[in-house]
């Protein structure tokens, strides 16, 4: 899959020579950003929409049954619920553009200060089990394609289909069975904070990032594997390099592997999208103050500027992600980079 | 030629076929089809006519003084739940309601999702971006969110279940489709449909959908199983099948309540839901070799 | 052309080579029983068509078969067998004592790599010298096979080079460690006739200045005519006619390399004539017919042609040919 697109601009049907390593890809960047805003607009407008499609009353929840009429009342001009949502859509709109993603309709709390608090849980989760899980998929893919059907073939292929088909919540159930609760190798629930002591801290984030990890792990494994075997067996360039003598290890790390990166790019930036599911599931199973656990209960309190803000950090990450892949792309493969032509 | 090495590209005067072992191949990947499509129609009967011929207690409105025992008890083979109920017969019925939603949202995503992308991917143009567009939009919009605010707004049932997560596989469903059909229409048959005069939707009727149905069932596997793996997720959350009725989901979030103490409760139907999604995965992976599907 | 090397004994020695791929209802015979000699800085042309075998057997030398192919017979290199070697005794030979250019140079580099470390690489496989001294080398290498402002050129990729120029970053990969025997496995076929030219002028040039040997494969009779000092000719994976090549354009026996030399295109033809084309299909390599292979579609057949396959043998000294009715009037 060494394939790659042209970035010329459509319709010079000369390319000016040009000595470049920015120029094309500033550009595309440049075009990137612009693209996202209309996402991220539609995104979010979306999410607001949908909440306020949700029946029962915003106020009365909050309250609780025992409200009275006139309570609830109270709480719904407070909060602004009584104005139609695109006005406070707007509002909303606009605090984002100054940096205030508003306040929780729940706590009362200024909702970029929950998510400031929260978001570093989630990241280092996430971190810990993406660079994880592709660590682990570059390492097995290797030892695949050495030998196709192998050993460690054979292992990767099981692997593979049982990361594929496995719930990351049934995943999370067995591990705290297997490891918290029989083993205790790991705690159950609970986070402890990188500042407080980075080895508990490792130790409370093992599990939820398994869980996470693994499907995704078996995912890049089985594509890798997969693009590295193409690679070895089609790709001229690999006779070559075994002509001149190259040792077959050497061979997979230094020539196939690097052309075969691209389908795993892909693959990690799409995704990042899918994620927020898995957080919100796996967070609250081992009481991980991060983002994805007050995701659900804020959707059930019909606290909207929580939800919002949430699906907003979400949306920025797989746009950022997007583009990563892009530049990752012109890095890897130079014949996006450049535009000279042949002389 | 001693050395174990990755096998090289061919020289290219000599037409080399696959490695040996073909007929070899043939009955293992027979296997690999069979094996997990016996263990599918197992337990769809186990689920659907088992309870019909066989008198199995209730999945429901088991009694208090039967709460908590352990497999292999008397008359409960599997033992019983915090409430009293039958985990087997739970399991069966929680089997049906996993069979009921996967094959609903499958087939809906593979109808609907289907048309889409094939007109998409056949008429191309004006057709092909508004479909595009509107099913990117599904695509990119965060999932959980809406699944939830759809089963929570709706409130939980196992039909707001099936709307709820055919939202996403339409749009799946569509994109394979249209990408499926993109390959195929340069192809010299597609062509000659089309200068024949024939209309339309009949290119699509006797050419497309022939062609394009192993990619479109193969991919419709792997999705069934996600989508139980989906549905078990919302009723894990609470927002699936409305308890006391069973589903699988909803029995592991109940189970993870005694881990330490019956372990069993959440791990069956872990272990039934983990076996009927690996199966469709590898009866899925199966056709896909057999068909020849990229 | 080259002055025959008066040093000992030949540098290759290939002795009834077979290889088969297994395929799936019966064996496909690639290489047949191939046995040939090769002296040092000699320039070999082996010829044929697609589907003779000419490639296969010569990176059954290499070692660059897959996996499934089954090589029997003996390849002596310098009096060392190299056949049935594991890959890493095999490795020790690539690059050194053998080296091979290939046919598709836009295929055959990596595209990611630049130029300069793809020939690097060649270099510090078998020398044990830093990056930068294997730099170095690398573009005296560019310099060798021509190339200007090689110092340039290092740092550029694959995509931005030429046709040509790609098969001359091939060609100064293949020397890095200046091999004793150099394949060039159709290389010059994806090559536009300027730049063929070209080519094989530079490579006959490395070879004199190197003291190389050179083994040219080809389907190209007239490319072989005007470079190589001997000619094979191979058809269904066997030899069928071999002789140094004033001898063999002399007098052509086999009809097949008749048949070959006639489809030459040339401009001394009236214009417009058609151009003899040899008739039928390759043959199946799996079910090679008994007797001579290339009975079916030969004009001379008789009946003893394809019920006998006729022997390999010397019937005049220094020129081989298989035939049961070879030519006896000199060709044009």
């Amino acid at each position: 899959m060494a394939v790659a697109a042209q970035t010329g601009e459509p319709g010079a049907g000369v390319t000016v020579p040009r000595r470049v390593l920015r120029s094309p890809t500033l550009r595309l960047a440049g075009r990137r950003l612009l693209a996202v805003i209309p996402v991220l607009l539609g995104v979010t407008f979306l999410t607001y929409v949908v909440m306020n499609l949700l029946p029962g009353d915003t106020a009365q929840v909050l309250l609780g049954a025992n409200a009275t009429p006139a309570q609830v009342h109270q709480l719904e001009v407070k909060l602004h619920l009584n104005e139609p949502f695109w006005v406070r859509y707007g509002g909303w709109l606009g605090g984002v553009l100054h940096g205030d993603l508003g306040t929780s309709l729940a706590s009362g709390e200024n909702v970029t200060s929950i998510l400031g608090q929260r978001l570093p849980v989630t990241v280092e989760l996430l971190i810990y089990a993406f660079v994880g899980s592709i660590v682990l998929a570059v390492l097995l893919a290797v030892l695949a394609a050495r030998r196709p059907n192998g050993l460690a073939d054979r292992f990767s292929v099981v692997i593979s289909m049982t990361g594929l088909s496995v719930a990351p919540y049934v995943l999370a159930v067995v591990l705290v069975y297997v490891f918290a609760v029989r083993l205790q190798w790991f705690p159950a629930i609970g986070y402890t904070p990188l500042t407080a002591d980075p080895l508990e801290n490792i130790r409370s984030l093992t599990l939820p990032a398994i869980a996470i990890g693994f499907p995704l792990f078996a995912v890049y494994t089985r594509l890798l594997r997969a693009d590295i075997v193409e690679q070895m067996q089609r790709e001229d360039y690999i006779v070559t390099a075994r002509a001149k003598g190259v040792p077959t290890w050497h061979i997979l790390i230094r020539h196939a592997l690097p052309n075969s990166m691209f389908g795993l790019i892909t693959l990690v930036a799409l995704n990042l999208g899918a994620l927020v599911g898995a957080v919100a599931i796996i967070e609250p199973i081992f009481s991980l103050p991060g983002v994805g656990a007050i995701l659900i209960s804020s959707i059930n309190n019909h606290d909207v500027p929580i939800v919002e803000g949430v699906v907003l950090v979400f949306a920025v990450v797989v746009v950022v992600a997007a583009l990563a892949a892009d530049l990752l792309y012109a890095v890897l493969d130079p014949r996006i980079r450049y535009e000279r032509p042949a002389s | 030629m001693s050395a174990p090495l990755p096998d090289l590209r061919p020289a290219p005067d000599a037409a080399i076929a696959a490695p040996v072992r073909k007929k070899a191949r043939g009955r293992a990947s027979t296997l690999r089809i069979w094996i997990p499509a016996g263990f599918l129609i197992l337990l769809a009967f186990a689920c659907f006519i088992w309870p019909q011929i066989y008198p199995v207690p209730k999945p429901v409105g088991g009694s208090i003084l039967e709460a908590g025992l352990p497999p292999f008890s008397p008359g409960h083979i599997l033992g019983t739940d915090p409430n009293g109920n039958d985990v087997l017969s739970r399991i069966l019925y929680g089997g049906q309601v996993s069979f009921e939603v996967g094959f609903s949202v499958t087939v809906i995503g593979l109808v609907v999702g289907g048309l889409l992308g094939m007109a998409a991917g056949y008429w191309r143009g004006i057709t092909d971006t508004s479909i595009m567009r509107v099913l990117d939009v599904l695509i990119a919009f965060p999932a959980l969110v809406l699944a939830l605010a759809i089963a929570e707004g709706l409130g939980p049932s196992e039909s707001h279940v099936i709307w709820a997560l055919a939202i996403f596989s339409i749009p799946a469903t569509g994109r394979i489709a249209r990408s499926a059909t993109l390959a195929i229409r340069e192809q010299n048959f597609m062509l000659a449909a089309r200068l024949s005069g024939t209309r339309g939707w009949r290119v699509i009727g006797r050419h497309v959908i022939p062609n394009i149905l192993p990619q479109l069932m193969t991919f419709a596997l792997l999705g069934f199983g996600i989508v139980i793996i989906l549905e078990g997720a919302l009723s894990y959350l609470g927002l699936g099948i409305p308890l006391p009725e069973p589903s699988w989901g909803s029995m592991i979030a109940q189970g993870q309540q005694v881990l330490s103490a019956a372990p069993e409760q959440a791990l069956i139907p872990s272990a039934f839901l983990f076996a009927t999604v690996v199966a469709l995965n590898l009866l899925g992976d199966g056709l896909r070799e057999r068909w020849g599907v990229r | 052309m080259n002055r025959v090397s008066t040093a000992s004994g030949p540098l290759l020695e290939v002795e009834n080579l077979r290889v088969s791929f297994p395929g799936r209802r019966s064996e496909l015979r690639a290489v047949n029983g191939m046995s040939y000699s090769l002296y040092p800085q000699r320039t070999l042309a082996i010829v044929g068509e697609s589907g003779s075998g000419k490639t296969v057997s010569c990176r059954a030398l290499m070692g660059l078969l897959p996996q499934a192919a089954v090589v029997t017979g003996s390849a002596r290199f310098r009096g060392v067998e190299l056949l049935g070697l594991t890959d890493d005794e095999m490795r020790r030979h690539r690059g050194t004592n053998i080296a091979m250019v290939f046919q598709d140079p836009s295929r055959s580099l990596n595209p990611t790599m630049k130029v300069g470390n793809q020939i690097a690489e060649a270099v510090r496989v078998h020398q044990r010298v830093s990056k930068a001294e294997a730099g170095q080398q690398a573009i005296e290498l560019l310099r060798l096979v021509h190339i200007p402002v090689p110092g340039r050129r290092f740092h550029e990729y694959p995509h931005q080079l030429s046709g040509g120029m790609r098969q001359r970053v091939m060609i100064a990969i293949a020397l890095a460690c200046r091999p004793k025997l150099l394949i060039a496995d159709e290389a010059t076929t994806a090559l536009d006739v300027t730049t063929q030219a070209q080519i094989m002028d530079l490579l006959l040039e490395l070879q004199a200045e190197l003291g190389m040997t050179l083994m040219l494969i080809s389907h190209d009779l007239g490319l072989a005519r005007s470079c190589a000092d001997e000619v094979i000719v191979m058809y269904a994976g066997q030899i069928v006619e071999q002789a140094s090549t004033p001898q063999l354009f002399a007098r052509v026996r086999m009809p097949y390399t008749q048949a070959l030399f006639e489809a030459i295109p040339r401009l001394e033809r009236p214009s417009h004539a058609p151009l003899p084309v040899i008739g039928g299909r390759p043959p199946d390599l799996s079910a090679l017919p008994a007797g001579c292979s290339f009975a079916p579609r030969c004009r001379r057949a008789a009946d003893d042609c394809r019920a006998t396959t006729p022997p390999l043998a010397e019937h005049e000294p220094g020129h081989r040919w298989a035939c049961w009715h070879p030519i006896e009037t000199p060709v044009a």
